[in-house]
């Protein structure tokens, strides 16, 4: 029974955290690059970035640090759910194109807007 | 949130026929993780060694898995294991599917679901697993937990409900190096030891994934110990 209470809580918490709005942050992907390089995001936040595939070739969105790994079809959009993240750099690339498609999320400490580089 | 009221029903139920239940066999074995990439195909060769104080068990498996959507992979494995006589064969057939019910990171935990259905090789013994996944980050470490719900049924055998639990606290230490912690329980087993898993990136999406446990039984016998291996190639 109380297996099934703590299961209940988790669950629980799981469908409030949907519930909250989260800032989104939009990349491009072009010729295998990504625009903006870097994009700056509050610490301690989770966040949607929006990665839209503006290539005729899919993309595989890949990061160690971030621990994400999504195909991003050509032609197409998809979303990447990061954070909450301390403060510091987290690099990212492009599993198809490792040596153009690289970009690194920057996570600040005060509120931030998406900076490009 | 259908697949959240999903997972929420599947979870309660896994938990509540777990009570009691509990897998005969050695539930030392990979413990999944619930992302699915999309386009994903891979090999895979899992080599299990168990050491009791008067006998041993030697089992081996080979797989090919494909994505076949963003979110569902299929894998189909051919399984060996070395006999009471010491004789090594084909043992059983086996297909599995692994759905992703959340995106990663989309929700206080990600979650997927595990289905296999396996069949004797000289037999006409079967066997149905039904699992959830469930996987958590905290900062650099993974929590990743299966609960798998196992029903026997066929020749020389009595039709039978079992469960195994698998757990797994990894720290992402660096793409080739992530040592874990594994427990797992199953009937009259609880195990418990040291894991490394890794991955090594190729150009373009190839990719060699490794894992290494050394688990300890805990479980009355004076000595039982698992060596568990898995290779994965990505391509």
């Amino acid at each position: 029974m109380a297996r099934l209470r703590v299961v209940l809580l988790l669950i629980m918490s799981l469908f409030s955290s949907s519930l909250l709005a989260l800032s989104e942050f939009h990349l491009e992907l072009k010729d295998h690059l990504f625009y903006p390089s870097s994009v700056t995001i509050p610490a301690g936040q989770k966040v949607k970035l929006i990665i839209h595939n503006l290539d005729d070739t899919p993309e595989e969105f890949d990061s160690f640090s971030l621990n994400r790994e999504k195909v991003v079809f050509a032609q197409s959009t998809t979303h990447i759910y990061i954070g909450p993240l301390k403060p510091g750099e987290y690099e990212f690339y492009g599993r198809y194109n490792p040596n153009t498609a690289r970009g690194k999320v920057v996570v600040v400490k005060d509120q931030g807007a998406n900076h490009a580089d | 949130m259908n697949s959240l009221r999903l997972v929420f029903i599947l979870v309660v139920l896994e938990l509540s026929l777990m009570q009691g239940v509990y897998a005969d066999s050695n539930p030392v074995d990979k413990v999944y993780h619930p992302l699915v990439v999309a386009n994903e195909r891979k090999v895979e060769w899992r080599f299990v060694a168990r050491e009791l104080e008067d006998k041993n068990y030697l089992a081996q498996r080979l797989a090919y898995g494909q994505a076949i959507t963003e979110r569902l992979i299929v894998e189909a494995y051919l399984s060996g294991e070395r006999d009471q006589s010491d004789d090594y064969g084909l043992k059983g057939y086996e297909i599995e599917l692994r759905y992703m019910l959340t995106e990663q990171g989309q929700y206080w935990a990600d979650w997927g679901l595990l289905l296999e259905f396996e069949k004797q090789h000289d037999s006409d013994t079967y066997e149905i697993t039904t699992g959830v996944l469930f996987e958590k980050e905290f900062v650099h470490t993974s929590l990743t937990i299966n609960a798998l719900l196992i029903y026997e049924w066929g020749q020389n055998l009595d039709n039978e409900m079992e469960s195994e639990f698998r757990l797994q606290y990894r720290y992402r230490y660096m793409p080739e190096i992530q040592p874990a912690i594994e427990i797992y329980t199953g009937e009259d087993f609880i195990g418990i030891g040291p894991a490394l898993m890794g991955v090594h990136r190729f150009e373009g999406i190839r990719q060699l994934k490794w894992e290494l446990a050394f688990i300890n039984g805990f479980n009355g016998e004076k000595y039982d110990e698992t060596l568990r291996f898995v290779l994965e190639y990505d391509f």
